[in-house]
């Protein structure tokens, strides 16, 4: 094989792997359910774009390297003994620099969407976390429910408008965390914590706790039903009411 | 002087002195515990090692096969805890006590018998904390320790104050340490050795001392805060009672997140003394080096609150800019590593493959690291098995190949032999596919949603191809130690290793311009120190090779 189309496979194998890597990274996320969802997915893709560029660069230098220098049996002199390069070193610096001023303006503008909270939500719902379940407890219906142990609670919630959800505990900290919604949150004792978002897809997700807690942390698992308003509306009123 | 010739002197001197039990029990000779550092690292690195193979068992189906969630609980605390703590802190220790004399061409630390006292607290501080699973169970509440979870209330057992215990010692011990290498730095360095010609090994160690003196502090405080919350009721850590659960997060990563920077920047040292030796090369870009250090150390201080983007209570956005911004140094050291190779003569004994492995893995774990900066894409990935894949490779694919690099780059200096290099070419490989099978799914579960700490999850969550694949991955992880310390035991313990002499890598820093073992003072001549290759100088001066540059003075 002439020489030059050597070289040109030997780069082409860290390609082939970032390449291979990134598919399969982007291939497995969960698909995202809510609005905020959609944004926090695509700000991972550029992302992992972003690295997968810096891995096949940074990685074809390393590995061409590798092969272009080798030391040959009969080498026995010294390479010329370059020390430094001001030109080619203010670029290096420069270059990441830039990346790391996009990808932040971008995670900012993304985090400030997701994070604004509305005054006005369409359903609250205060998610209670203890040692090993939850509670959900639909604030204006004084509907209640428990997790046990051998029953995790279901959450339902109506899809298309906001929900917010107050966050408490009154033992350790918890974390409210359903992956297709790719967000979760701490429920902190002594902090008042409150997450909003919008659920486009109905459908069934799994939620667990996310920050240890203790013994059974791994057990603290519940289900979102996520429904339209309508069937929403009929299920809470086939609820019991709490005592007030 | 050629090496001939130090040879000579250092068999004259009656290098090795005493060699037995009772003289490592007593030793202030920084070479002597620099040793015993190494061996605790490893023998806690067995131990921990140990413990992580019982979870992958535990974790290879869904469902509870082995054990229960309390010994689980355990396991993941005391593998967190004794990687961070008792691994790669004294292996750190351990390098830095017997080279760093060595490489500012000092006869000893600037303070012997205090860094005597370092080992020996840091290895009670190990065993105090390990010896909470002899007496009723260890802590069982993560590394992180977090408030309440850790009160008397939710973790009353005597093996959560040993943890407390342990960790004040070990705390205690590196800021003991950190003073003396700084002092060591600062007023030990032979004539010649300006603070610009010292090898790039000793720099980060000096960078990494003074994060060490700045954060152990408030570290050891918090430990003392919770330890008074649990025995006398202090209440600084009890919401309520007042107190905040928050705070215990603030001082925990003020020290967590430099403590990151302190387990990995010794390694970039070591990888960086490697690299341009087996180049043939100076380290490309110095001055830049010596300043991303800096810049990393002086950053890692206003990064802590990214490890508490979903506790909703820290300016997100803040702490999201200066996390990204240590993506700048880090990358400048790449491009300086590559520009290194650039055009060198690049030989791949085992320390180069080893240093060559980092550069992959720790490429890997630096690209998931903006990930975790980004708040909103924390919020979905923190506490879920992409941070554990994350810092495996950074700790496991930086830190630990790096000091795998240095063991086999440096134990012919420490030992006088060489170890096997078929072996160490198993053992690299081996501990390459290890790793990337085990830790690269763990990317893939994490953004599946599998939590982090879970001793159990459904069968119907879908996940348990990948953990099978996990476990397979650690077991041929776990041969490659095995085959490390066979490597050990046949060319060190047996002897069978070949015979260094005093420079068998041609290298440049001064460790090498004495023997093989040094005698105990180190040094009987010094080369003169005219850049930060004095040992490459003085090699050239002796050959005075007609086709080399003249090295820059």
């Amino acid at each position: 094989m002439p020489r030059h189309q050597r070289r040109h496979g030997r780069r082409a194998v860290p390609l082939l792997v970032g390449t291979l890597a990134a598919a399969l990274l982007a291939g497995c996320t969960v698909s995202p359910a809510t609005q905020e969802a959609q944004r926090v997915q695509g700000l991972y893709n550029l992302f992992l774009i972003s690295a997968a560029g810096v891995f096949v660069v940074v990685a074809g230098l390393i590995g061409w390297n590798i092969l272009r220098y080798r030391a040959r049996p009969d080498d026995t002199g010294l390479p010329t003994q370059t020390h430094s390069n001001i030109a080619l070193e203010l670029t290096w610096w420069a270059l990441p620099t830039l990346l790391v001023i996009v990808l932040f303006a971008i995670s900012a503008v993304v985090l400030n969407t997701n994070d604004a909270q509305t005054a006005d939500p369409g359903l609250r719902v205060k998610v209670e976390g203890f040692q090993w379940q939850w509670r959900f407890t639909y604030t204006d219906a004084d509907v209640v429910v428990t997790g046990t142990r051998s029953q995790e609670p279901e959450l339902v919630l109506p899809v298309g408008e906001v929900v917010d959800f107050q966050l408490v505990s009154d033992d350790v900290i918890h974390s409210f965390f359903i992956p297709h919604f790719l967000v979760k949150r701490d429920l902190i004792p002594g902090v008042d914590n409150h997450l909003q978002l919008t659920i486009d897809e109905a459908g069934t997700y799994s939620g667990q706790c996310a920050e240890f807690c203790g013994l059974y942390h791994d057990e603290m698992r519940f289900t979102v039903r996520a429904v339209s308003r309508a069937d929403f509306d009929a299920w809470l009123a086939a609820q019991p009411r709490s005592a007030p | 002087m050629t090496s001939a010739e130090l040879e000579h002197a250092g068999a004259a001197a009656g290098h090795t002195g005493g060699q037995g039990i009772v003289d490592y029990l007593t030793t202030t000779d920084h070479k002597k515990i620099g040793l015993l550092y190494l061996f605790t690292g490893v023998g806690f690195f067995l131990i921990a090692g140990a413990l992580s193979m019982l979870m992958r068992a535990e974790l290879t189906a869904p469902g509870l096969q082995f054990m229960d969630e309390a010994t689980y609980n355990q396991l993941f605390t005391m593998h967190g805890t004794g990687m961070i703590f008792f691994f790669a802190s004294p292996v750190f220790f351990g390098f830095a006590n017997y080279f760093l004399p060595l490489q500012i061409g000092a006869p000893d630390v600037a303070f012997p018998r205090l860094n005597a006292l370092t080992y020996w607290l840091a290895l009670s501080g190990g065993l105090i904390a390990f010896s909470g699973f002899f007496v009723g169970g260890a802590a069982a509440f993560g590394w992180t320790g977090y408030a309440p979870l850790s009160s008397v209330i939710f973790s009353p057992n005597t093996g959560t104050n040993l943890w407390i215990v342990g960790l004040i010692f070990s705390g205690t011990s590196g800021i003991l340490g950190a003073v003396n290498f700084l002092a060591t730095v600062f007023s030990m360095r032979a004539p010649g050795m300006r603070m610009f010609r010292l090898p790039i090994f000793t720099w980060n160690v000096l960078v990494t001392s003074l994060l060490v003196m700045l954060t152990f502090p408030v570290l050891t405080s918090a430990l003392v805060m919770l330890f008074l919350d649990r025995t006398v009721g202090a209440h600084f850590f009890d919401p309520a009672a007042g107190g905040s659960a928050i705070l215990w997060q603030h001082l925990f990563w003020f020290f967590g997140h430099p403590e990151v920077y302190i387990l990995i920047l010794p390694f970039f040292g070591i990888v960086t003394e490697i690299i341009p030796v087996f180049s043939r090369k100076p380290v490309f870009g110095y001055r830049a080096f010596v300043f991303a250090t800096l810049l990393i150390g002086v950053l890692s201080y206003s990064v802590w609150a990214h490890h508490m983007f979903a506790t909703g209570v820290v300016d997100n956005l803040f702490f999201a800019i200066t996390s990204m911004m240590i993506a700048i140094p880090t990358g400048v050291k790449f491009f300086n590593w590559i520009a290194t190779m650039f055009r060198g003569r690049l030989r791949f004994d085992t320390p180069m493959l080893f240093c060559i492995g980092f550069l992959f893995m720790f490429l890997v774990g630096g690209l998931t690291g903006p990930f975790l900066a980004s708040p909103a894409i924390d919020y979905a990935v923190t506490d879920t098995y992409f941070v554990v894949a994350h810092f495996h490779y950074v700790l496991v694919g930086g830190s630990v190949m790096a000091a795998f690099a240095g063991f086999y780059f440096w134990m012919p200096k420490m030992t006088g032999r060489m170890l096997d290099e078929r072996l160490g070419r198993w053992h690299f490989w081996l501990m390459m596919i290890g790793m990337n099978v085990s830790y690269f799914p763990m990317h893939v579960l994490g953004l599946e949603g599998m939590p982090r700490r879970v001793a159990n999850y459904p069968a119907s969550a879908g996940w348990t191809t990948l953990n099978v694949v996990i476990t397979i991955g650690s077991v041929i992880l776990a041969i490659s130690v095995l085959v490390f310390g066979w490597n050990l035991v046949r060319s060190i313990f047996m002897g069978r290793g070949a015979v260094a002499g005093d420079d068998p890598w041609e290298g440049y820093s001064l460790e090498w311009a004495t023997t093989s073992p040094p005698p105990h003072h180190n040094f009987t001549h010094l080369p003169p120190i005219r850049s930060e290759r004095p040992v490459f100088d003085a090699r050239m001066a002796a050959r005075a090779t007609p086709d080399a540059e003249a090295p820059r003075g």
